[in-house]
């Protein structure tokens, strides 16, 4: 059963001459991981933005997340309950002036009784090791730590999808390592994840990837058949991950037998290459 | 003044030699609604003309905030910036205050033209170069970024790429032609190709002896583009210098929320001097199956 629905899904951003997305195409079942890739200005982000209820569809021939109608009013209301998104800039979503009335801020939005905020808030400090941060100011937090408390703060809230818009972009290699062992570990609990990205090695961590170009779906697969497609690479403005960059060169030079993608990989393949 | 011919590519028309920036001392502090937080707490460093520098540290580090301490965007509550030696208010200084070319994070979101011609041309028209001057300038600025005139200077600039805006943005500062460039984060929320386009352009740049000073989170294109390294943390200066990778570098970067490069990282798993890992992948590559 497909939590993500959607076909023919197009839209255009007001004055702008051309759609940003023309016709796309998405299934996403429970629990599945999916990456999404593309050139700057393919349709990512406005596909997440979409996907969350965060801006309304010009129109499909089929749009339903979570059971909702993105074409419909209500629909288009209500999967902002079910979908949480979680964008690039922490800064932009965090509005608690500590970090435990930030996680708090969701979850009063929909007005839960105020022992169920409690339990919900203690609950995910617990979950993204935010416990001994509950009294600090966001502001004042690493960019890991904000970025963090900003998904904390999205998965208060009971969600059946989360949507991933650049999370690690803006952030150093430790936050991002923060970041990403966050969000594999939702994907472990079963949460069903669409993670936007221009980082190969992020590519590597789905289960399926789907590559947009020009506002269409060109590629839906397992993120080594991407990979290894070097034209489609090419055409998509992507490129391989360092592992892949180094390997392919050896591969050509018959030095290793298979294309390595992460670094134990490639370190494993020049070894055994050497033995 | 007599002048080299500059490499192709580069913008034309004289540059001046390079451009020595130093601190001294300085300190800064933001407001903070009632309290203040201290950015850069006693930095002392010093970029000699025509270098590459890197600027490692966490997010929050100071880095943003030193870069324009140092372009005079940001006035220290302690210390001094010298150029060439000079301190602000001597003769001299603000003129080559304003050959540092700052490119902001995020710059294309400043774009605001109806032309890429005219955006470039903004600067030099604000420092009163004569029309043919500033042509000169920004035909010069749009080939070095890889936009040539004849085909993109009549464009409007969000009729192009995300990968080109940012370029034009880059056009932008090169066309005041600066001695030394700062870039902040400039390879955040590019795609893959366009980061790899601007990392050549940048090389390019720097080949033809434009000063380069990098702050970023990305170590792999820092190793590959810095002969030199500074980490900040918290506003102080870790350490200045060579990478140092094989006698304490790699841990030095761990411990300040970063990481050593993919190359040094795979030598040292191949049991290689990882001093000797070469900046570039295709390097490396040549290097394990020459």
């Amino acid at each position: 059963m497909s939590l993500i629905d959607v076909a023919g899904l197009r839209f255009r951003y007001a004055g702008a001459a051309d759609e940003a997305l023309r016709g796309v195409e998405l299934a996403v079942d429970q629990g599945e991981f999916v990456a999404v890739v593309g050139a700057n200005g393919s349709g990512k982000s406005t596909l997440a933005r979409l996907l969350g209820g965060l801006a309304w569809p010009g129109e499909a021939e089929r749009a339903i997340v979570c059971g909702h109608d993105l074409l419909s009013a209500e629909g288009h209301l209500a999967v902002r309950r079910d979908v949480g998104v979680l964008f690039q800039n922490p800064d932009n979503q965090l509005v608690g002036a500590t970090v435990e009335e930030d996680l708090a801020f969701g979850l009063e939005n929909i007005a839960l009784p105020s022992a169920e905020i409690a339990r919900r808030v203690e609950e995910v400090l617990d979950r993204f090791g935010l416990r001994a941060l509950r009294d600090r100011e966001p502001h004042l937090l690493s960019g890991g730590q904000r970025q963090r408390t900003a998904l904390a703060g999205v998965l208060a809230v009971p969600r059946r999808v989360l949507v991933l818009d650049e999370p690690t972009a803006m952030l150093d290699p430790a936050g991002r390592d923060e970041v990403l062992a966050a969000v594999r570990d939702e994907a472990e609990r079963g949460l069903t994840i669409v993670l936007v990205t221009q980082e190969m090695d992020e590519v590597l961590l789905a289960d399926r990837v789907v590559a947009l170009a020009a506002g269409r779906a060109v590629f839906d697969g397992p993120p080594r058949r991407l990979v290894a497609d070097r034209g489609l690479l090419g055409s998509l403005s992507l490129g391989l991950p360092p592992a892949a960059e180094i390997g392919l060169a050896l591969l050509e030079r018959r030095r290793v037998g298979r294309l390595p993608l992460t670094l134990d990989d490639l370190v494993i393949a020049l070894q055994a290459g050497r033995a | 003044m007599s002048e080299p011919a500059t490499p192709a590519g580069t913008p034309t028309g004289p540059r001046e030699a390079g451009l020595s920036v130093a601190c001294e001392g300085l300190s800064f502090w933001y407001d903070e609604g009632a309290t203040r937080v201290q950015a850069l707490r006693g930095v002392e460093l010093a970029f000699a003309p025509g270098t590459s520098v890197a600027l490692l540290g966490p997010t929050g580090s100071g880095k943003s905030t030193l870069l324009q301490l140092l372009r005079g965007l940001l006035r220290p509550d302690r210390g001094r910036v010298l150029l060439d030696g000079l301190a602000a208010g001597q003769e001299g200084y603000d003129e080559r205050e304003r050959r540092i070319g700052l490119v902001f994070q995020m710059p294309e979101m400043q774009l605001f033209a109806a032309t890429c011609r005219d955006d470039v041309a903004f600067g030099p028209r604000q420092l009163g170069w004569s029309p043919a001057a500033v042509d000169e300038a920004v035909e010069g600025a749009l080939a070095a970024v890889g936009l040539p005139a004849d085909r993109f200077a009549a464009r409007h600039p969000y009729s192009l790429s995300g990968g080109e805006q940012r370029r034009l943005a880059l056009a932008g500062v090169l066309a005041m032609r600066p001695g030394t460039l700062f870039l902040d984060e400039p390879f955040v929320s590019l795609d893959p190709a366009s980061r790899r386009d601007l990392e050549a352009i940048l090389r390019e740049l720097r080949g033809g002896g434009l000063g380069l000073v990098l702050a970023t989170h990305d170590v792999d294109r820092a190793y590959a583009l810095c002969e030199s390294r500074v980490v900040l943390d918290a506003g102080v200066v870790v350490d200045a210098g060579p990478w140092r990778f094989g006698a304490g570098g790699e841990d030095l970067l761990l411990a300040h929320r970063l990481r050593p490069p993919f190359v040094v990282e795979l030598w040292r798993r191949l049991g290689r001097r990882a001093a000797e890992a070469p900046p570039e992948l295709a390097a490396a590559a040549e290097a394990l199956a020459p």
